[in-house]
């Protein structure tokens, strides 16, 4: 913890429990309400920028005391509203960590105005993440050239991006004869060299601004790179940008139990004949965030057992997002399944927490990976 | 279809792995059913994510190898035991015998099939490979004996005060858990894992014995316990050059008093082995002929074809960590009821350790799972009492008998010596504390 390096700049943020508080208030006051529209295709920069304010993004840095608890929780608050707003809130999160631990001063230049949300950016990782452990082939390429990289190719599905927004990236860079030499991890900047498409439409979370991005030669230079090479940084990284979801899943469930409790009243007679009722799922949501504040203690830990704890915690965070989401609904009955009912509009987000790199599938394939025994060839 | 006519190929979207059919074509964006993708224009678009021609890619069907399940997931879990070699399925008898009905899953590793273990250390010679030791198949004893079996599954965190335990196939609720989980092989850093074999399950052993079987070779065998020693005299009577390394002077220090224990260095050097005490390793590289070059300290070098390591067994922490069971040397429990510091949670087999030392013999098992059964199904009975095992060594040339575990800082009192045989006790106070018997009387090796 280097919390005493914390500046005067950003001493306001330095109180955990006023950034709850105030976190939870804008969540409360602003998402709550224009969740509907978030989830319809409004994307909501103008509250991310208050969220912003009330040091929603500051937390895990290292400049703000590698808290990342508190970036889990404030998450958490934000997904307990939205969860397509808690999902840009992590990626917003990650973006930000590659910025600081990237070490470039061109980049720590830029990560005050990111993290008090006055500029956006997400995270291109998800093929990269999933390419590296083998389970599909890198998008983008590079070829080295005076100065920096050129980088072509199709990375889809990127979200919380825009016209001059950025993202973080990486290309495996190729030499002459067209084989693989190693990865670069770079600073994506969305400006005129680069063409967004849009993406199909999503049965819901719309309002996430998820693009195709499609480079040709597009050049990087040193100001935008990450790391080069990339992949002992992502080994180093992957951990903290896995936990960090648990923030989007932690507010899912609780999210779905606040909206049993909301009908406990009026509906509990009944209600008291269906599974996985409020307080159950209140003590596994306490016993996931709670392991979860534990590996966040930690984030850079490089172990085998801590990546598995973490794989594990972020799994189960979308097991239970599944099971609290629909248990949700079913005590709501057919008032949580109007359009405009958050109790079907999160059985989608848990759907997305499920889903989103690394999958259910994904992590459990990871997990078998890792404690299997190494043998000879 | 003519003979020239190439097959239809499928192309697939890297970005969002949309599949285009040559025989099916893209109808909707104009592409008629047979348009080979080399005839697609530039400009089309994938009809989901939008990206162009350039980002296709021959798709050839992968080969999917997924496992034969016999669980029905949708079913309670009811009592989960964790682990199938002898102790997980020694629980999921003595359960059966006492209740036909009441639901079991049983989670293992590999695909939980029966073998009798200390058969591993003697099987190279006697030409078996894992189909020969397979006694039955796993997901056969399973439907035998009405388990639900999760094979290929890892255990991955256990949260006890929901009863949770959570595996690479998803979250079970238990009513009880029984940890049969086994102990792991201990590789010292100078071993790296892979360029060592292990043989303390059927799977790794097997791909051992496979890459043996390709003729006589050379080997190395570091660690001169039981099972080294064992498996030493195992491949030199199937014809491999042995080499059995152990940092002590002499095999098996710490179990046998010297005296004993040069009889069974002499009985397996006059076999053949190699042994070579005194052997600190530096460590193991592999050479570029595939070779494995061992470096000793004080400069000696070993090339040998294969590496086996023999270094000893631990019991991995994972699952008590989570689960918060008390650990000391291997999973604690009550020595009588073999339940673990959290109520619903017992444990038997090699992983567990009773008053702090760890007992990792077969005799015991089924006894600890007879009392768990018992205690989970609430019959009486007067539970498990321990005992230290007999520990017979299955070294042919020179049979090794001890009863009792020998004690430190004991001498050893000799009660009989000729040329085949050694017989010495460890006493306290005239009770006898260890009974050894080194080779067989003249007329049994007659027989």
């Amino acid at each position: 913890m280097n919390s005493v390096a914390v500046s005067s700049l950003t001493a306001p943020w330095a109180d955990d429990s006023k950034v709850l508080a105030d976190v939870g208030s804008v969540a409360r006051q602003q998402l709550a309400s224009a969740a509907k529209r978030i989830d319809e295709g409004y994307y909501p920069l103008d509250i991310m920028a208050n969220l912003g304010q009330a040091g929603a993004y500051a937390g895990h840095l290292d400049q703000h005391g590698c808290r990342f608890g508190l970036s889990i929780l404030t998450m958490s608050e934000i997904s307990r509203h939205c969860g397509a707003t808690g999902f840009m809130s992590w990626a917003h999160d990650v973006c930000g960590l590659y910025m600081e631990q990237s070490g470039n001063p061109a980049l720590l230049a830029r990560l005050d105005d990111h993290t008090a949300g006055r500029t956006f950016g997400g995270t291109g990782l998800s093929n990269p993440m999933k390419a590296l452990t083998g389970i599909e082939k890198m998008a983008l390429s590079a070829k080295k050239v005076a100065g920096g990289y050129r980088v072509s190719g199709t990375l889809p599905w990127v979200s919380h991006i825009g016209p001059g927004q950025y993202c973080g990236a990486v290309a495996t860079v190729e030499r002459g004869d067209g084989s693989r030499s190693h990865e670069i991890m770079f600073m994506l900047d969305l400006d005129e060299r680069v063409n967004l498409r849009a993406c199909p439409e999503f049965s819901g979370m719309e309002g996430t601004s998820t693009w195709a991005i499609s480079l040709v030669d597009y050049f990087v230079s040193e100001d935008q790179m990450m790391a080069d090479p990339a992949r002992p940084f992502i080994q180093r990284i992957r951990g903290a940008f896995v936990l960090l979801q648990v923030g989007i899943a932690a507010g899912v469930i609780q999210g779905s139990i606040d909206s049993m409790r909301d009908v406990e009243p009026t509906l509990g007679h009944v209600n008291q004949y269906l599974h996985n009722r409020p307080d159950e799922l209140q003590a596994e949501y306490d016993d996931l965030v709670n392991r979860a504040l534990v590996l966040a203690e930690t984030p850079y830990e490089g172990s085998k057992e801590y990546l598995l704890d973490v794989l594990d915690v972020r799994c189960q965070g979308a097991e239970l997002s599944l099971k609290a989401s629909q248990s949700a609904l079913l005590h709501q009955g057919a008032k949580g399944y109007l359009m405009s009912a958050a109790a079907q509009r999160r059985i989608r987000e848990a759907h997305f927490v499920a889903i989103v790199t690394p999958a259910i599938k994904h992590l459990r394939w990871e997990m078998a990976k890792q404690m299997r025994e190494e043998v000879p060839a | 279809m003519s003979k020239e006519f190439p097959q239809w190929r499928q192309y697939l979207c890297r970005a969002c792995g949309l599949i285009y059919d040559e025989e099916k074509g893209d109808p909707d964006s104009g592409l008629a059913p047979g348009t080979r993708f080399e005839d697609i224009p530039d400009d089309w678009e994938c009809p989901l994510c939008g990206v162009t021609k350039t980002d296709f890619e021959l798709f050839e069907k992968p080969v999917v190898t997924s496992i034969e399940q016999v669980t029905d997931f949708n079913r309670e879990p009811g009592i989960v035991i964790v682990g199938a070699g002898l102790a997980g399925w020694a629980a999921v008898e003595a359960i059966r015998q006492l209740d036909q009905q009441v639901t079991i899953t049983l989670i293992s590793a590999c695909q939980a099939d029966l073998y009798h273990k200390p058969e591993l250390s003697v099987a190279i010679s006697r030409g078996l490979d894992k189909t020969a030791l397979i006694q039955e198949r796993g997901i056969d004893a399973a439907r035998r004996l009405g388990v639900q079996l999760m094979s290929a599954t890892f255990v991955v965190g256990v949260t006890a005060e929901l009863n949770q335990l959570r595996t690479t196939r998803g979250s079970l609720t238990y009513t009880k858990l029984i940890l049969a989980q086994g102990a792991k092989p201990a590789l010292p850093k100078q071993l790296p894992p892979s360029l060592c074999w292990r043989v303390n399950d059927l799977n790794s052993w097997s791909a051992m014995q496979q890459a043996l079987a390709q003729g006589p070779q050379s080997i190395a065998i570091v660690g001169a316990g039981m099972i080294g020693c064992e498996i030493a005299e195992d491949f030199i009577r199937a014809g491999h050059r042995v080499a059995l390394l152990d940092r002590n002077e002499l095999p098996l220090t710490g179990l046998l008093p010297p005296q004993a224990a040069k009889r069974l260095a002499e009985s397996l050097m006059d076999l053949g082995v190699n042994y070579r005490g005194n052997s600190e390793i530096n460590g193991i590289v592999e050479q570029a002929n595939g070779t494995k070059r061992i470096s000793f300290k004080g400069g000696d070098m070993l090339d040998v074809d294969h590496v086996l390591a023999a270094t000893g067994l631990i019991t991995d922490n994972r699952i008590a960590r989570h689960a918060g069971l008390d650990f000391e040397q291997g999973i604690k429990v009550n020595p009588t009821t073999l339940q673990t510091s959290q109520p619903h949670i017992y444990a038997l087999g090699d992983c567990i350790s009773i008053q702090g030392t760890p007992c990792r013999f077969i005799e015991p098992i089924k006894h600890q799972a007879k009392s768990i059964a018992h205690a989970i199904l609430e019959h009486d009975s007067r539970g498990y009492v321990h005992s230290d095992p007999v520990i017979r060594l299955k070294t042919r040339s020179l049979p090794v008998v001890m009863k009792g575990l020998p004690l430190s800082g004991i001498g050893w009192t000799l009660i009989h010596e000729d040329t085949d045989t050694l017989v010495m006790e460890q006493r306290i106070e005239n009770q006898i504390v260890s009974h050894l018997k080194v080779g067989a009387s003249s007329q049994t090796k007659a027989a």
